[in-house]
């Protein structure tokens, strides 16, 4: 479970990031964050996975509170979380299979824990058969399922995805989409930002509308609402 | 609601984490090279700086052992000037300026010239009556000479006219040479190592920069601290050790050559009791501080670039 409580986040150089950010988000829901460019989408996401903590007010994810959190509570939270960008980042040394595993080995998963969870993983976003791929081997939606795969491996239990289709075309993009949705299905709490109005509006799922930092509209079934 | 799951790292993940480390050390050749020789070279200087300094240390030793006053009696000394010198003597090694002595008199004396000169012309009507006696007077500190000498001028007894025996100055051209080396050596110490923390550093950065990707997965993944540190503190201390290891050798193999010309030069110039040691009493010592230091200048210098440039 998730909370903002009045949150705000004012970066060194003085621009507002988010600004009395109050919301719930409760597990297995399913969540998109909308707005403009610049709105504290990304300020957001970063908040709940700590790269960025509040200046003000109060964040509390899994339990865990973002506010002047110990250095060493950091890799705790960040193994309850999923995380997933637009640029995939995927180590371009490695195989699919080898960058899946490679979280796992961080997390200091045994040689058979990974041996067992990196195929189901890689079965669940549908690429068993790329595993031995290396990422200039394999398309953009691939890459981005193997990022998702590498995400969901170490079983989160809230994945985190920042405008995960941004470099996608609109039917890889809704793939991803489906995928996301999958996941949602089986238990996971996902959070996405993103500006496909398309797919925002057509999956009916709750909408979080940011505004120059602040929190606009938190819509249950929402719909993609231009500010302007 | 707070959660707090410790989690400690698995020896498995040690071993993959030294061997990542190590497998650095091939990435980065050029620099990495670089490390090891500016290690290895700072070592051979303090390295030899220090051998002479313990050379120079254990020969003042020595001299000191072996340096004492010699003080002669007149020939015609009465029993009582020889008792006064003697209990000022005993007064000295009471108040414990004086370590020592020993007493020589007429009889030996007069057997050591004779065992000396083994030309029977010149001990001709030579009797022990002709002989001084005299004391061997050993100083807890050499410092002390002035003032006993001072002393023992004013005794009647005392034959001042050859003087007061004591060879003080090489002892202190020596301990002059001592301080000079011990200055080079904190000197040679302090700056060389921090250009070797600096390379060291500055190579770490690099394969720091060049595993940033890396890195920035392991941290949204959840690696601890020291998961991602590791690596790059191993690769530091194995760029010390080894740069300490090649240093041992050179340090070696310079040392002995080193003694040996020293030992001849010493030889030719008539000294009979300064000397170079050998190497092998020390090599232990020297290893371990070689190693000790290398690990250091190792660990200090990847610390540092850990520090600064992973942010972790
Ligand atoms: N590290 C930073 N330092 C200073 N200002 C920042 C920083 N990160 C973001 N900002 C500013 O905070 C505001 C919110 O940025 P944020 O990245 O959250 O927007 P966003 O909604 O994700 O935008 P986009 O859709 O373009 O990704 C912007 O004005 C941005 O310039
Ligand atoms: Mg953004």
């Amino acid at each position: 479970m998730i909370r903002f409580v009045d949150a705000t986040k004012v970066y060194s150089n003085g621009v507002v990031g988010l600004k009395n950010v109050t919301v719930r988000v409760e597990k297995g829901e399913f969540v998109f964050v909308i707005g403009a460019s610049g709105s504290g989408k990304s300020t957001f996401l970063k908040m709940i996975m700590h790269e960025e903590a509040p200046t003000s007010g109060e964040v509390y994810v899994n339990g865990y509170s973002i506010h002047n959190m110990p250095r060493s509570e950091i890799p705790h939270l960040r193994r309850s979380l999923g995380i997933v960008f637009q640029d995939f980042r995927l180590l371009p040394n490695k195989t699919a299979y080898e960058n899946v595993a490679f979280a796992m080995q961080i997390v200091e998963a045994s040689p058979r824990e990974i041996r067992r969870q990196v195929p189901l993983a890689l079965g669940l976003v549908g690429l068993s058969k790329k595993a031995k791929a290396y990422p200039n081997q394999l398309s953009g939606g691939e890459q981005q399922r193997v990022a998702l795969a590498r995400a969901l491996v170490n079983n989160p239990s809230v994945l985190i995805a920042d405008e995960p289709t941004g470099n996608l075309d609109p039917k890889t993009s809704w793939e991803i989409m489906d995928l996301l949705e999958e996941i949602n299905q089986r238990g996971t709490t996902v959070i996405v930002a993103t500006h496909e109005k398309d797919i925002v509006d057509t999956m009916k799922k709750r909408v979080l509308i940011l505004e120059r930092g602040e929190l606009r509209s938190d819509e249950k079934k929402g719909l993609y609402i231009n500010e302007n | 609601m707070r959660r707090k799951v410790y989690i400690s790292m698995k020896i498995r993940t040690i071993k993959l984490l030294v061997k990542e480390g190590t497998s650095n050390i091939y990435k980065n050749k050029l620099m990495t090279t670089a490390s090891i020789i500016t290690v290895a070279i700072t070592l051979f200087f303090l390295g030899i700086v220090l051998l002479l300094a313990i050379n120079l240390t254990s020969n003042i030793e020595v001299m000191k052992r072996d340096l004492d006053i010699t003080v002669f009696l007149n020939v015609s000394a009465t029993d009582f000037e020889r008792e006064e010198v003697a209990t000022y003597i005993d007064s000295k090694i009471e108040e414990g300026v004086v370590s020592q002595y020993r007493f020589e008199s007429r009889e030996v004396a007069f057997e050591n010239i004779k065992n000396e000169l083994k030309n029977e012309a010149l001990l001709k009507g030579l009797t022990p009556a002709h002989m001084p006696e005299s004391f061997y007077i050993k100083l807890t500190d050499p410092e002390l000479s002035d003032q006993v000498i001072s002393d023992l001028t004013k005794f009647s007894g005392v034959n001042t006219e050859y003087g007061i025996g004591y060879n003080k100055d090489r002892l202190e051209r020596l301990e002059g040479i001592l301080k000079a080396f011990n200055y080079v050596l904190i000197f040679l110490l302090v700056v060389l190592s921090i250009i070797a923390i600096f390379l060291i550093s500055n190579t770490i950065r690099l394969t720091v920069y060049a595993r940033r990707r890396e890195i920035e997965i392991m941290k949204y993944v959840g690696a601890l601290d020291g998961f991602i540190r590791l690596p790059f503190i191993v690769e530091g201390l194995l760029i010390g050790f080894i740069g300490a290891l090649i240093s041992y050798f050179l340090t070696h193999h310079a040392y002995e050559w080193l003694q040996h010309m020293l030992n001849s030069i010493l030889l030719n110039l008539g000294y009979t009791t300064l000397r170079m040691m050998e190497f092998a009493p020390v090599a232990f010592r020297i290893f371990v501080i070689y190693a000790i230091f290398g690990v250091v200048i190792g660990g200090i210098g990847s610390m540092m670039s850990v520090r600064k440039h992973l942010n972790v």
